[in-house]
């Protein structure tokens, strides 16, 4: 976007007093968005309480994304009951890697991902050891709804293990990286990739140390990387550079990201998705309450999207899919550093 | 409408509805509106309860001579009761009546009258009849030794006032004499009501001064329902006066305890098979003159009857009111500086607690319970134990520290355990819970930093909610809890930045 508004250049000049703080007036040239406007402005008018529940529980938000054809992590198993617990071992039927995870959790909470066994052991990421006994362990844990919004029962879900792109791997400090992409309407407004650091310990939760690598919106290529708000440009733990990386099948995961926003209704979304190496994109969550730090790890304020995307919407409020994708990516294209071969 | 207009029209109507009965309240029926404008009157109410029996009823209840004067008030509360005024020889007494009552009935008498000195204990000349000494008949040693007593004591001065002060002194204190704890441990196994009280009438009879039982008030908001204070009154030869046998030296001062009532008689008589009849007394500041309430009683409007309900109900509303002004704290610390807790409400509750214990013991208390409560919780995680057994597990532990805690503060001298009630333990165990969780899922830094944060608004809350002129606005306006809605509405639509969103967002960079 061409920068030629005086008082943007003014905001962007470096200040005292920015070591500690910035003024509203200042956030505001820059277009960031605080909680209180994501809430008033566009959760609480466009996400009716109601359609919460589709994705607040992964098992119908799974369900409705198969229905539309899209690729998801395939279901091995989910267990209801205590008893259930003690079928684990059953379901798993001797596959090597799975993941198990609350379908109500929220935040990354209660993922127990198993990347293989060595005897009747099973193994994490970081090559810590559990034992079957740990498993139904954690199992009765999410059944009882330790992990689940509200602390209410909840099932636990064993699904596929995704095996992510090397390309993506090497940006991550064990952990898969995934990428979110925020949706207003259904126009694609921003997008980032989460790469977890020896800090964030294999989560990719920017507020524990994961680093929040923008995407340009136009071309899945990033273009701006952040580590605890603060701009960086390698990985801190692994000293690979982040920006200009181009993310595959960029138009597919923007076509997913689209459907999701349709078949769950929602007005303010974020879509988070994994790429897998062998069935490429696949849909792992929805979340109705998208964070803020996208608009820092793309050094773009929200607002600058959002209120484009509301006045198209009041213009021409039954625009497709593809125009929609069309729109986000002659609007919102980034200035492109050159891409990293 | 929109959502914006719906939000404006509700929140000026609040704020005129809110505004408006205030203004009426204080322009009209002349409630003050500041707190130092008050009237010091103190409210003291009776309450005679008892259980009928299908009789008829009687009761008859003595009351304060200052009920008589001019400047205060009285009045009687007493649904389809027959009720009259007795008097007699500048003594009055209040008769109830009803037939054939049954189950849980209460009466009630109040008395206003302006804080001063004057307890209605001073010195009184007797009037018309003579004064009749009953000197007690104690049979063998136990008569030896109270006379050895009396005489001791009269050795020393005759003096009225001076035997009175010389006996309680000894019945009060811990180191008495041999004599004194033998007639004392006669007098306590008599099981009399009030046995330090009867001996001490008794050896004030044996050394020839005329003395009888009389009961009293304290004057204090904090105690609801209070059992009558006994007190004593002796003839000094020329009046009667009372006294406290508490603190025999000290003239009773009428702003810590009013004297109901005096001059021999019992207290309460209630007649017709009743079980169980007491009366207990509740006095409340009042700023309101009586002869307003009675017009504010009568106005239509629902929020004032707050006031027109019996003083004992209405003192449970001093906690009830402050309520809301913490959930005020509570938003503008969340929304507006953005200060994270745990869970919303959290706050105003443990604000609740440090109002009954004092907030820097309570922070003490807290965090050791909390550390080591968390101690504990991870020990029991280790076991990996399901949800349900743990948070139980939890609340063990944690009432197990405080009973501890109440135990080894006793013995250091300091009262803070005792005060520790279901409510804290409650907090204290829910707290642990969502903080260990979080703990684990997020890191011990959002742990504290949460846990800090509920400290930090519930001391806010606390503070704001301590502050005595919105305390009296709470209480006496409680229609200006309407204004504070919509200003809680206003902030729900704010939509500016929080104060940490300022430092949040201080590195944010263009790409």
């Amino acid at each position: 976007m061409p920068e030629e508004n005086p008082k943007e250049e003014d905001a962007a000049r470096s200040r005292w007093w920015h070591r500690w703080f910035r003024t509203p007036g200042e956030l505001r040239e820059l277009g960031v968005v605080g909680i209180n406007m994501r809430n008033a402005r566009y959760l609480l008018p466009n996400n009716p309480r109601r359609l919460y529940e589709l994705v607040d529980n992964k098992l119908r938000t799974k369900a409705l994304a198969e229905a539309e054809g899209m690729t998801v992590a395939e279901t091995y198993g989910v267990l209801r009951t205590p008893h259930d617990a003690n079928r684990v071992e059953k379901l798993l039927n001797g596959r090597e890697a799975f993941v198990i995870k609350p379908t109500r959790g929220s935040g990354g909470k209660g993922i127990m991902v198993i990347d293989k066994r060595v005897g009747k052991n099973f193994v994490k990421p970081s090559g810590a050891e559990v034992t079957p006994g740990d498993v139904k362990n954690h199992v009765s844990n999410i059944l009882a709804g330790l992990f689940s919004l509200g602390g209410k029962r909840d099932y636990a879900l064993i699904e596929y293990r995704v095996q992510p792109l090397e390309l993506l791997t090497a940006l991550s400090f064990q952990g898969a990286p995934d990428v979110r992409v925020v949706m207003l309407h259904g126009y694609p407004v921003m997008a980032m990739l989460r790469a977890s650091t020896k800090e964030s310990d294999g989560r990719s939760n920017l507020h524990q140390g994961a680093l929040g690598i923008g995407i340009d919106i136009a071309t899945g290529i990033s273009v701006h990387a952040i580590h605890h708000g603060r701009p960086v440009t390698h990985h801190p733990d692994l000293g690979i550079g982040l920006v200009g990386v181009q993310i595959p099948e960029w138009d597919t995961i923007l076509h997913m990201a689209v459907t999701c926003q349709e078949m769950t209704g929602l007005g303010y979304l974020g879509v988070d998705l994994m790429i897998d190496r062998t069935l490429g994109p696949l849909m792992i969550e929805v979340n109705a309450r998208p964070g803020l730090a996208i608009q820092m790890a793309n050094g773009i304020g929200l607002l600058k999207r959002l209120e484009p995307i509301v006045a198209e919407h009041q213009r021409n409020p039954a625009a497709d899919l593809a125009a929609k994708i069309a729109f986000s990516k002659k609007h919102f294209r980034a200035n492109l550093p050159p891409v990293r071969e | 409408m929109s959502a914006q207009a719906k939000l404006i029209t509700t929140v000026v109507l609040l704020c005129a509805l809110g505004g408006g009965l205030a203004a009426y309240k204080s322009q009209k029926l002349g409630v003050p509106f500041w707190q130092d404008q008050r009237v010091d009157e103190w409210l003291v109410e009776a309450k005679i309860s008892f259980l009928a029996t299908g009789r008829d009823v009687k009761a008859r209840l003595a009351l304060p001579s200052k009920a008589n004067d001019q400047n205060a008030g009285q009045e009687s509360g007493s649904l389809g009761y027959h009720y009259d005024v007795e008097e007699e020889l500048g003594e009055s007494t209040a008769i109830w009546s009803s037939p054939k009552r049954e189950e849980g009935q209460a009466l009630y008498y109040r008395v206003r009258f302006k804080e001063g000195p004057v307890s209605g204990g001073e010195a009184i000349s007797p009037i018309g009849e003579p004064i009749a000494l009953e000197v007690p008949n104690l049979p063998g040693s136990l008569g030896t030794a109270a006379r050895s007593i009396v005489e001791g004591a009269k050795g020393l001065s005759e003096d009225p006032d001076a035997l009175f002060v010389t006996f309680f002194k000894q019945i009060n204190s811990s180191d008495a004499s041999q004599e004194y704890v033998l007639v004392k441990r006669h007098y306590e196994k008599e099981s009399l009501a009030f046995p330090k009280i009867t001996m001490g009438i008794d050896f004030l009879g044996m050394a020839g001064v005329p003395a009888r039982l009389a009961y009293g008030v304290k004057l204090n908001d904090e105690l609801v329902g209070q059992q009558p204070l006994p007190l004593l009154e002796y003839f000094d030869g020329a009046a009667w006066k009372v006294r406290d046998p508490q603190e025999p030296s000290k003239v009773l001062d009428g702003r810590d305890v009013f004297v109901w009532h005096r001059g021999g008689g019992p207290l309460l008589e209630v007649s017709g098979g009743v079980e169980n009849s007491k009366v207990t007394f509740t006095a409340v500041k009042d700023r309101i003159p009586l002869s307003r309430l009675t017009d504010l009683r009568n106005s239509p409007f629902l929020v004032s009857t707050i006031l027109g309900l019996p003083v004992s109900e209405r003192a449970v509303f001093r906690y009830i009111v402050l309520i809301p002004l913490g959930a005020f704290v509570v938003v503008l610390m969340r929304n507006i500086i953005g200060i994270p807790t745990l869970g919303t409400f959290m706050p105003v509750l443990l604000a609740l607690a440090l109002l009954e214990i004092e907030p820097l013991k309570a922070i003490l208390m807290f965090t050791f319970l909390v550390g080591a409560g968390l101690w504990f919780r991870f020990l029991l995680s280790r076991m990996n134990l399901l949800v349900v057994p743990r948070v139980a597990a939890c609340v063990v532990i944690v009432t197990l520290l405080m009973m501890l805690m109440g135990v080894v503060s006793y013995q250091l001298g300091f009262s803070v355990g005792i005060k520790i009630t279901l409510f804290p333990l409650i907090i204290i165990a829910w707290t642990l819970e969502r903080m260990s969780l979080i703990w684990e899922e997020e890191g011990k830094r959002s742990a504290i930093v949460q846990v800090s944060g509920s400290m930090l608004v519930a001391i806010c809350a606390y503070y704001f909610m301590k502050i005595s002129q919105i305390q009296y606005w709470a209480f006496y306006f409680p229609e200006l809890l309407l204004v504070l809605l919509a200003g809680i509405l206003l902030v729900g639509r704010y939509t500016g930045y929080r104060l940490s969103e300022l430092i949040r967002f201080k590195t944010f960079s263009n790409a």
